[in-house]
């Protein structure tokens, strides 16, 4: 008998504290801390800039862009996905094609035909954006956000919108170095 | 004990099996019950599982050593800090990589805050299974601040890929050691506040305390490892008894089950082992905030190619599960030849069936949600 009261007192007891806790948390509440209407609010963009000089410091997991115009076709990116989600095509150029430079003064010898990354197959993890050699691939926002600002809202309706094609070559351009423009026999010994 | 209900229940009815899961919330993934029971007394409780199986280690064999990193973040998804902890400790020693000291203290920083963050993960949702969903809320309120500062640091929220082989992706930004502080101090008043909540609840207690007990010849004989071990009484940690990175700097106790609310080994001790190691974690977060160099690069150590040389090494860390070890053979070429995981939490489950039969269904779930189980890592 004994056994049964106490047991009813430290329940009611017990309860009563954690009902203390959180009438105290619901006083405490201020309005709408918790819960945001999202498609009309939304929570602030993070803070990114890590706070060092280092400008390849990338903190963001968002959406891949690529700077094609500093692409240099590579394949670094491409190598380092664990998941094979980009894929790059480049086109050898004959000698002495001028394709300009990239923002880090690097002569371009490759000519991009194809530069696709698949976002519905992308893990996030980072890896792609480390070893290119111009910064060209990154992830939105961070010490690029002046160029691509931060965008978590990519969903799309079709699947095939999230293949993101960044090549810009031309069919005129491609054809212009494939296919072999007849020219007056070249003299003996010499090389293409 | 455990054969309690069975023996005193003189009148045996028809068996019947029930299924629980795949689909269902109190099996925390994708897991699939087979109960037999009598009544509402369980005779046998077979697990299957394999539902979420990604053939991570027949992948790794495709892939670089760096480019494995992803894919372990996502076996233990509670708590990637540590599954990613446990394979670049076990390539560094397979490399003879030293990494810089701040770069180890980074890392007992990130795991220890992951471990904060899985423990309170896995105490909510064990309160949710035996039905108090308050307490849950506060702490997912918490974990989130966890979440918010690995964000800061290095972008993601859950699946990090943050160590790497031979240092880690980002230096740790300006504002992070102050803020964790700051979440330490908060953090332990808001312990107490779950205490009051939920551990010392009369209604949790009952449903908790000597139920499923885990005897320590068990635990041990199923290779049972971590909290849950440790629950049983058995004084045994990683961080303790083998200590890898830089653990033995630190000064923290080891917590054991010692029966307060019931027998040694019940869901309850299992409980309040992840409980008294949140405290261990603080501290040990506090002692490194504190010990950490302030200069250094943490991608000095990174080698050029992650390419071992022929062997095999076979690593084991404390994760927030228990006994976490990776078994990697190498060639001498970029992708390792073999990679083995010894999951904790798999052992874990194998002992379900032992320690929940003769118990009601509901305690069943009871167990189930004390273990602490992570599908992603029983079926990589």
């Amino acid at each position: 008998m004994g056994r049964y009261l106490v047991n009813i007192w430290e329940s009611v007891s017990t309860m009563l504290i954690g009902l203390g806790i959180t009438g105290k948390h619901l006083l405490r509440a201020k309005n709408g801390n918790v819960t945001l209407q999202y498609p009309e609010e939304k929570w602030p963009r993070p803070e990114r800039n890590i706070g060092f000089d280092h400008q390849d410091y990338n903190v963001i997991r968002s959406r891949l862009v690529v700077d094609i115009n500093d692409c240099t076709g590579c394949k670094k990116c491409e190598r380092a996905c664990p998941v094979g989600c980009i894929s790059v095509e480049a086109l050898k150029v004959p000698k002495g094609t001028d394709l300009g430079v990239t923002s880090n003064d690097t002569i371009k010898r490759l000519l991009v035909t194809r530069h696709d990354i698949d976002m519905s197959e992308c893990m996030y993890c980072n890896l792609c954006t480390f070893p290119c050699p111009e910064e060209c691939i990154y992830m939105t926002g961070g010490p690029n956000s002046h160029k691509t600002p931060i965008d978590y809202e990519f969903s799309e309706y079709d699947r095939n919108n999230l293949i993101y094609k960044f090549a810009v070559a031309t069919q005129e351009e491609i054809d212009s170095y494939t296919i072999p423009v007849p020219v007056t026999p070249a003299p003996e010994g010499a090389k293409a | 004990m455990t054969e309690r209900l069975i023996k005193n229940s003189f009148i045996h009815g028809e068996e019947m099996i029930l299924n629980i899961g795949p689909q269902h919330p109190s099996t925390h993934g994708v897991l699939r019950l087979r109960v037999k029971t009598d009544g509402e007394i369980v005779s046998e409780v077979t697990p299957i599982i394999g539902y979420l199986h990604r053939c991570f280690e027949k992948h790794c064999e495709n892939l670089t050593y760096e480019q494995v990193i992803p894919y372990t973040d996502r076996c233990d998804y509670i708590a990637s800090m540590n599954t990613n902890f446990g394979y670049v400790v076990a390539v560094e020693e397979l490399m003879g990589i030293e990494v810089p000291e701040k770069v180890e203290y980074i890392r007992i920083i990130m795991a220890e805050l992951n471990r904060i963050a899985s423990h309170l993960l896995a105490l909510g949702t064990f309160g949710l299974d035996v039905g108090a969903t308050t307490p849950f809320l506060y702490m997912f309120r918490d974990r989130e601040r966890i979440l918010d500062m690995f964000e800061m640091v290095c972008g993601a929220r859950l699946l990090y890929n943050y160590m790497w082989v031979g240092g880690v992706s980002h230096d740790l930004p300006v504002g992070f050691v102050e803020a964790t502080f700051k979440f330490l101090d908060d953090f332990e008043r808001e312990i107490d506040e779950y205490n009051n909540l939920l551990t010392f609840n009369k209604i949790f207690i009952e449903r908790t305390a000597d139920v499923g007990i885990m005897t320590p010849e068990v635990a041990i004989d199923y290779g049972v490892s971590g909290p849950n071990l440790r629950g049983s009484g058995v004084k045994w940690d990683l961080r303790k008894n083998d200590p890898y990175s830089i653990y033995d700097r630190f000064d923290f106790n080891i917590p054991v089950g010692e029966g307060t609310m019931g027998s040694v080994g019940d869901c309850w001790d299992r409980y309040w082992v992840r409980v008294l190691e949140m405290h261990e974690s603080v501290k040990i977060v506090r002692q490194a905030l504190q010990q950490m160099p302030k200069e250094g690069n943490v991608h000095e150590a990174l080698p050029k190619k992650v390419r071992p040389p022929k062997g095999s090494v076979y690593k084991r860390t404390e994760s927030p599960r228990g006994d976490l070890g990776y078994y990697i053979i190498s060639d001498g070429k970029p992708s390792p030849i073999r990679l083995k995981m010894r999951s904790p939490a798999f052992t874990s489950l194998s002992v379900l069936n032992e320690i929940s039969r003769g118990w009601m269904i509901s305690d069943v779930l009871a167990v189930l949600g004390s273990l602490d189980i992570v599908l992603g890592e029983i079926d990589r």
